[in-house]
């Protein structure tokens, strides 16, 4: 990238600094009368990308030993003159380097590219000259609580944010505005804090209480009821997963769906719970490792778990999870300090002074955790099990009399099955493997001598295992794979995207006996599938010596299956058996949990499709058998002879272990097995160079030394008091959310190249009484307290409506001495339309639903799924429960600037197209709401005029005033053309019983659903 | 009828139709900063220099072509064909489904030299064989990725991850808008599925407003550009202007310029309404163009999209993307070659003669390729079923392009004798950028947009070329 010239923003907050101390304007834009030099603002800036790459911290490139990034180094003593000698241009080295001619001296050297402007050298002259000081830049520095300000008109103030608010206002002689309307100030506090309008009911009642009360009280009544609403979780849940980049599928290629609701369902949980927002962050990032960690904590770390998941075959898995990782960094780092800590990614940071080496410290803090899926109890899920397994062992006990009249009597088939399974039975020793290693997973030996794989798994896994002692005679191998809780779908494999969840591929499997290699006779297994066709799988094509192809066993997850491998001659006495596998086709998919067991039987073995116990029953003769064992063996003889295969489905089917739904979470690594972080050049995933140690970055607070370096002492130290970005970053997010812009302007840059704030002392005021506990008179960390200490404030209740002066004066309003007029966001927009039109569900929480939306939205993306509209009151429920599918989102979130859920998003755009038009009038959502708000308003069966302003409330929350003749107008002229037929009112109602009438206010809906108004608070 | 006559025509229309197109000269009046920010946004604003093109069309052929079924002829492939290419060739490339020492598969189609220019051109293109002097061919093509998703979201967005703004976007972000009836940024599809996604016509940081409208092959062209069931245009217009009176109304009480903007999008909306039916409308179109494209006015296919964006480019959209996947041949590169030539050669050919014939070649620039290339060996796979196939190969590839101001008859580039690794005039999908650019008049570096304290580029940080050598 190349550097910026940053004249206009310091101009504009020049300009902004003088307009608060009421300059004239033309002294302002003389950018050339500089008031004294700001360090910060105008020196680091051209340190920074002219001098740093060479004189900067990064050590490895530093010339001439000299650094300029601190004062200490670049006023020392040095042979010959200090590089600056604070006061003296003349004398300092830096001064003359940048202003010689001769090019062996002049800096920046000729061939970096970089020149100093005239206007640059001269700002670093004036700098010189005023003692060459270096500042700290101000977020960096942790705030303090500031006395609110004294104000002349006090009376008007309600609370301390008024004070600094109005402090400024008097400052530049502005004039506030008055309170704004009882019903737009209700309207514009209910979009706010639950995200909907009020309803007629809710503003009769506070028509109530404005007249039996006060005002003030009425109004009070109503913020605390909206900060009650289960609502309110909802909207404001909304805001968290933009930054959380939360959707329902895995994005690129394939996006195939995801199941992750359930951390979006916590959010909206935790955020109506009113959670300090220091607990929020902590179990967001680090719920599993807190003290006994509880479900809830535990889907509470699907924060970091909505990264993206490429699922395109042929992609290296390990490449995208730096990716993943890469993404985790720089959305800590806007969410929570507000800083592009992303773009140390490559190289050290061009301005803030985040280098390199602490972008990938503070990886290192995110990188340790495996990525499992979470299952989520169901007791409806578990009833209908258990009711099943009743059902299927009635089946069961009844299966005998399904046998078909006219065969071999049952019991003679029996007998001759027994015979014959346990002809083929072997006793298996398992073996305890002495030794194992692989190129990544991390293998390790369980109770019962199966090994368990966890950790990374690549697109080729290669295991080898060393098994001692050994009996003499080895005829065969067993290989069970085995299922586990552990594992995608409960394995056996671990494949985990791409393939099928829980299956393997084994291409290889090969043996060797204390060195040499051993030849395999036969392979047979209990079970085979391959996901791609019918392309052959099988545990033969596993000793091919062709690794492309193999055994998997796509379709039965969950489940043990095994494979028997017999030697071509059995081992003599031989002290070390070997066993090699390799796993993989184009994504990764390694088995997770096996065991090897070995015989020295005779009777070529074969792998069959039986319980372990059964394998053991059978080795059992006869005589020695219980008859609950024996029981056993008749029952899996039924549910396995050929003659009963249908019925006995039935049975295998009720047996099968529920599909519990999962979501993704986060698990802290064995302390055995870290998984180490590098440095990586130019940010490459191929260039990973050296290994680098859990920090944080140098500029901020230190981390504690008692400390652990993991994510949970990450999350503590964002949150810390000793933080001077996470506080300030919040509240200042919270201030946007209200004031449409917010008090540092750029929400997701507190950087050096962030804009400065408007009101600093505010945003420090409400970022300490932020972190202040409630015992001491703060808010604790509570974002209902600071949402309300915002709401009752004089600056929210201002008017909106704003003079020509003022508009003129200060044109984006950053003194708010009017209250902002805000589109309202997509999410809000559909579901006020919806309230409107008496369509809107309350249920809340569960998978994503799917309203409708016009045809052929995400046919477009990969695999050209339809969009198949829920049925019922799914199509009506909560925008923020919507399905959302990365690569095709939801065409009318889209359209009013929603995020995708790709990227972190701390402010999204506030668009005003042609496109919002078309929706607004056209889309098939606003058509269902107006036609059933069309219903409704028919139905109320009175004048005309009363059913506009009946109309009028619902949708705008207030009575209409001109405009009232202009709608009754509109009213008549549809009415007849739909009386005589000019029009279908049938087609225009969407139903036959009273059309016209229907027909009529379900286009007086449409005209009131355009309106700006209504996309609006006021 | 020209893009002025249509306009004239459309507004006319509209104004007599609805009365509120006076909307904007009333509202001139008024100190606007918002609508004064959306009219700045698109409002024609000057090139860097002096560009030949006014408008891209963007064949962009998802999935890669095989280019060495293609363009790029490679003989000694099929003399090693069933023997493994020399390592020191692979050196350390990854592959998404072979593995390095997979035997060479020789080409599948004849090659003959063609035009005036002798430019080789396999027999899979026989339209495009015969317009071989109206096209530039480059074989040196490379770029970073090799994955679908990451290298289209790279050939579009200049950068591999979702999140950065699309080409088409840049573009309106530096040219404006030449229509106010239509968007400036289209994107149409055809075939399966694109791996890439939305992000691939998204706005990423710049203004939402520049994100690529996306055309549809079926149902409404633009979505909600219809009515709704039984609504008629005169409750339609009746409706716009109620809305917009009562807006009015709205704007005099508060003074909010967002609302004048807010009025100056409906009436963008309402002429949206007339002339997208206008524009799908074919009637205007002789039968021997529609034979020259061979496409059929009504059916959605590869053809009625390259006809549909010679008439988009005629009424002043500034960027057309057709995105027509399904080369990725991983199995059977024959078949896969045969099948989608059959559907774009005789449409792309002819949209450059057509746009030839009726004088927009020069000033239209039409580029044709996908987003990384095929491996010169095989891709047999049993479990897979796969047999006969090619993999991704991100180290060399052949495009095309035309119009515009690029030289024609002219073929840019070489590869060694397998097809693997340029060796002549190497292009990363960067340069093509770049040359896009400037084929428009925008310099890649110039255009630029600042946030968080760094100016962001389409062509990203590394040092990148216009290809000098096939610009004028």
């Amino acid at each position: 990238m190349t550097h910026r010239n940053h004249k206009s923003r310091a101009a504009a907050s020049l300009l902004f600094g003088a307009l608060v101390s009421c300059c004239a304007a033309s002294e302002l834009r003389a950018a050339d009368k500089l008031p004294s030099v700001n360090f910060n603002r105008d020196i680091r800036p051209i340190l920074t990308s002219k001098c740093f790459a060479c004189h900067g911290p990064d050590a490895g490139s530093r010339q001439a030993e000299l650094r300029l990034d601190r004062e200490q180094d670049a006023h020392a003593k040095r042979d010959g003159s200090p590089a600056i000698a604070p006061g003296s241009p003349r004398k300092s080295e830096l001064f003359s380097r940048i202003t010689s001619r001769d090019a062996d001296l002049q800096m920046p050297p000729k061939e970096t590219g970089k020149t100093l402007s005239p206007r640059e050298i001269e700002l670093i002259r004036r700098w010189i000259v005023e003692g060459a000081k270096y500042t700290r830049h101000w977020a960096f520095i942790k705030p303090r609580l500031p006395k609110p300000p004294a104000v002349i008109n006090a009376e008007w103030t309600r609370n301390e944010i008024d004070r600094f608010i109005l402090a400024e206002i008097e400052r530049a002689q502005f004039r506030r505005s008055r309170q704004a309307d009882n019903f737009t100030l209700l309207r514009r506090v209910s979009l706010d804090l639950i995200g909907l309008p009020p309803t007629s009911k809710q503003m009769a009642a506070f028509r109530t209480d404005v007249r039996e009360l006060s005002f003030d009280k009425a109004y009070e009544k109503q913020v605390d009821r909206l900060l009650k609403s289960p609502r309110y979780g909802e909207r404001w849940a909304r805001r968290w997963l933009d930054l959380a980049r939360y959707a329902d599928t895995n994005g690129y290629e394939k996006d195939r769906t995801r199941s992750i609701w359930a951390y979006r369902d916590w959010v909206i949980a935790a955020l109506n719970r009113d959670m300090p927002f220091d607990q929020f962050t902590i179990e967001q990032l680090a719920g599993d490792l807190l003290p006994d960690a509880t479900l809830s904590q535990k889907i509470a770390t699907g924060f970091h778990r909505n990264t993206m998941l490429n699922e395109e075959g042929g992609i290296d898995p390990l490449e995208f999870r730096f990716h993943a990782m890469v993404d985790r960094v720089s959305t800590t780092g806007t969410t929570w300090l507000g800083l592009t800590i992303g773009c140390a990614q490559c190289h050290s940071h061009k301005y803030d002074p985040i280098s390199h080496h602490d972008y990938y410290r503070l990886m290192a803090f995110l990188n340790n955790a495996d990525e499992p899926e979470q299952d989520l109890p169901d007791a409806a899920l578990v009833a209908r099990h258990r009711a099943g397994l009743k059902r299927a062992q009635q089946l069961l006990a009844a299966l005998p009399s399904k046998w078909p009249t006219g065969k071999t009597n049952i019991a003679d088939r029996f007998g001759a099955w027994l015979k014959r399974e346990r002809q083929r039975t072997v006793r298996w020793q398992t073996l305890r493997p002495v030794q194992m290693t692989s190129n990544l997973p991390l293998l390790t030996v369980q109770k019962d001598d199966s090994v368990f794989a966890s950790g990374d798994t690549a697109k080729v896994d290669v295991y080898e295992l060393e098994f001692q002692p050994l009996r003499p005679g080895i005829t065969a191998i067993l290989l069970e794979a085995m299922p586990d809780d552990r594992l995608p779908e409960h394995g056996p494999g671990s494949t985990y995207y791409e393939g099928t969840r829980g299956d393997f591929f084994l291409g290889e499997f090969q043996t060797s006996a204390d060195g040499k290699p051993l030849k395999i006779a036969t392979a047979t297994h209990s079970y085979a599938r391959n996901r791609y066709g019918t392309n052959p799988v099988s545990a033969r094509l596993a000793t091919d010596n062709d690794p492309q192809t193999g055994w998997s066993v796509h379709g039965r997850q969950g489940e043990r299956h095994t494979a028997v491998f017999v030697l071509k001659q059995p081992l003599g006495d031989v002290k070390s058996l070997t066993v090699k596998m390799l796993f993989g086709r184009h994504f990764a998919s390694s088995l997770g949990r096996f065991r090897i067991s070995v015989t020295t039987a005779k009777n070529e073995p074969v792998a069959r499709d039986f319980p372990l116990d059964i394998e053991r029953l059978l080795a059992i003769p006869d005589r020695r058998l219980s008859k609950i064992e024996r029981q056993r063996l008749y029952e899996t003889f039924l549910l396995t002879t050929p003659e009963l295969v249908k019925h006995a489905k039935q049975i295998l089917t009720l047996r099968k272990r529920p599909d519990f739904p999962t979501t993704l979470v986060m698990r802290e690594r064995p302390a055995n097995h870290p998984r180490p972080t590098f440095l990586h050049k130019r940010g490459e995933f191929l260039q990973p160079s050296i290994a680098v140690k859990a920090n944080v970055p140098e500029v901020l607070h230190a981390f504690p030394k008692t400390a652990r370096r993991n994510r949970l002492g990450l999350a503590i130290w964002l949150v810390s008091a000793e933080n001077p970005l996470t506080a300030r970053v919040v509240v200042n997010r919270h201030w946007a959310a209200f004031f449409g812009t917010g008090i540092v302007e750029t929400l997701d840059d507190f950087g050096l190249q962030g804009s400065r704030p408007s009101h600093p002392k505010l945003l420090d005021w409400l970022a300490v009484q932020l972190m202040t506990p409630s015992d001491r008179g703060g808010m604790g960390w509570s974002i209902k307290r600071l949402h309300k200490r915002i709401v009752m404030s004089a600056t929210y209740r201002q008017s909106s409506l704003v003079q020509k002066k003022t508009l003129e004066r200060d044109p984006s309003n950053r003194l708010l001495s009017y209250a902002p007029r805000i589109r309202v966001e997509a999410e809000v927009l559909r579901d006020s339309v919806l309230q409107a039109a008496g369509l809107l569900s309350t249920t809340m929480g569960g998978p994503g639903v799917r309203p409708p939306q016009p045809r052929g939205v995400t046919e477009v993306a990969y695999g050209g799924q339809k969009w198949v509209a829920s049925t019922g009151e799914n199509r009506h429920r909560r925008s923020v429960y919507t399905f959302i599918k990365r690569t095709a989102p939801f065409a009318m979130y889209r359209t009013f600037d929603a995020s995708s859920g790709e990227s972190c998003i701390a402010r999204r755009d506030r668009s005003n197209t042609p496109l919002q038009a078309l929706t607004l009038l056209n889309d098939v959502m606003f058509t269902e709401a107006a036609q059933a708000m069309g219903r409704h308003l028919a139905d109320v069966k009175q004048d005309d005029a009363k059913t506009v302003i009946h109309a009028f409330r619902r949708v705008l929350s207030r009575n209409p005033s001109l405009e009232f003749k202009m709608l009754l107008d509109f009213v008549d002229t549809q009415r007849a053309r739909f009386k005589t037929n000019q029009l279908d009112p049938v087609k225009i109602a969407g139903q036959k019983e009273n059309a016209v009438e229907v027909a009529v206010w379900t286009s007086v809906a449409r005209v009131l659903f355009g309106l700006d108004e209504t996309v609006t608070r006021n | 009828m020209n893009e002025t006559q249509t306009m004239n025509l459309t507004r006319r229309h509209f104004l007599a139709n609805s009365g509120i197109g006076l909307g904007s000269a009333a509202l001139a009046g008024l100190t606007s900063t918002a609508a004064g920010r959306d009219r700045d946004l698109f409002a024609p604003k000057p090139p860097h220099t002096a560009g030949n093109a006014k408008a891209v069309i963007h064949l962009f052929m998802a999935g890669a072509p095989s280019q060495l079924e293609l363009f790029d002829h490679k003989p000694l492939l099929a003399k090693l064909e069933g023997t493994p290419l020399p390592p020191k060739i692979i050196g350390d490339q990854r592959y998404a489904f072979i593995r390095r020492d997979a035997a060479v598969l020789g080409p599948r189609f004849g090659f003959k030299r063609r035009g005036e220019c002798g430019a080789e051109i396999s027999d899979a293109l026989p339209h495009l064989a015969e317009i071989a002097d109206d096209i530039c061919i480059l074989k040196s093509v490379h770029t970073d990725q090799f994955n679908h998703a990451p290298a289209q979201i790279f050939f579009n967005t200049g950068f591999a991850q979702p999140g950065r703004p699309s080409i088409g976007t840049w573009v309106l972000y530096g040219l404006g808008s030449a229509t106010q009836n239509l968007p400036a940024f289209v994107v149409m599809s055809t075939g399966s599925g694109l791996s890439g996604g939305s992000t691939l016509w998204s706005s990423g940081f710049l203004p939402t407003k520049y994100t690529g409208v996306r055309f549809r092959s079926e149902g409404d062209p633009i979505l909600n550009v219809s009515n709704p069931p039984g609504v008629d245009a005169k409750l339609q217009r009746d409706t716009f202007r109620l809305i917009e009176q009562l807006n009015r109304k709205q704007l005099e009480k508060t003074g909010d310029a967002e609302i004048a903007g807010r009025i100056s999008a409906f009436e963008m909306a309402a002429r949206l309404q007339l002339s997208a039916p206008e524009l799908m409308d074919f009637k205007g179109e002789t039968s021997e163009t529609l034979k020259l494209y061979g496409c059929d006015p009504v059916k959605p296919s590869f053809a009625r999209a390259c006809l549909l964006a010679r008439r988009m480019v005629e009424r002043g959209v500034r960027y057309v993307t057709i995105f027509h996947s399904g080369w990725d041949a991983h199995s059977n590169v024959e078949g896969n070659v045969r099948r989608n030539a059959k559907i774009v050669d005789q449409a792309s050919a002819a949209l450059v003669s057509d746009l030839k014939r009726t004088g927009l070649l020069d000033e239209t620039l039409v580029i044709w390729g996908g987003e990384f290339g095929r491996t010169p060996m095989v891709e047999t796979n049993p479990a897979l079923g796969r047999a006969l196939g090619r993999d991704h190969h991100p180290q060399a590839f052949s495009m095309w392009m035309a119009g515009g101001g690029i030289k024609t008859g002219t073929t840019f580039g070489k590869t060694d004798d397998f097809g693997f690794h340029p060796i002549e005039n190497r292009v990363h999908v960067q340069d093509v950028q770049a040359t896009i650019l400037h084929s428009l008049g925008l310099d890649h570096k110039r255009l630029t947009f600042p946030r968080n304290g760094l100016d962001f580029r389409l062509t990203g940080v590394e040092e990148r070329h216009v290809i000098r050598e096939i610009v004028s």
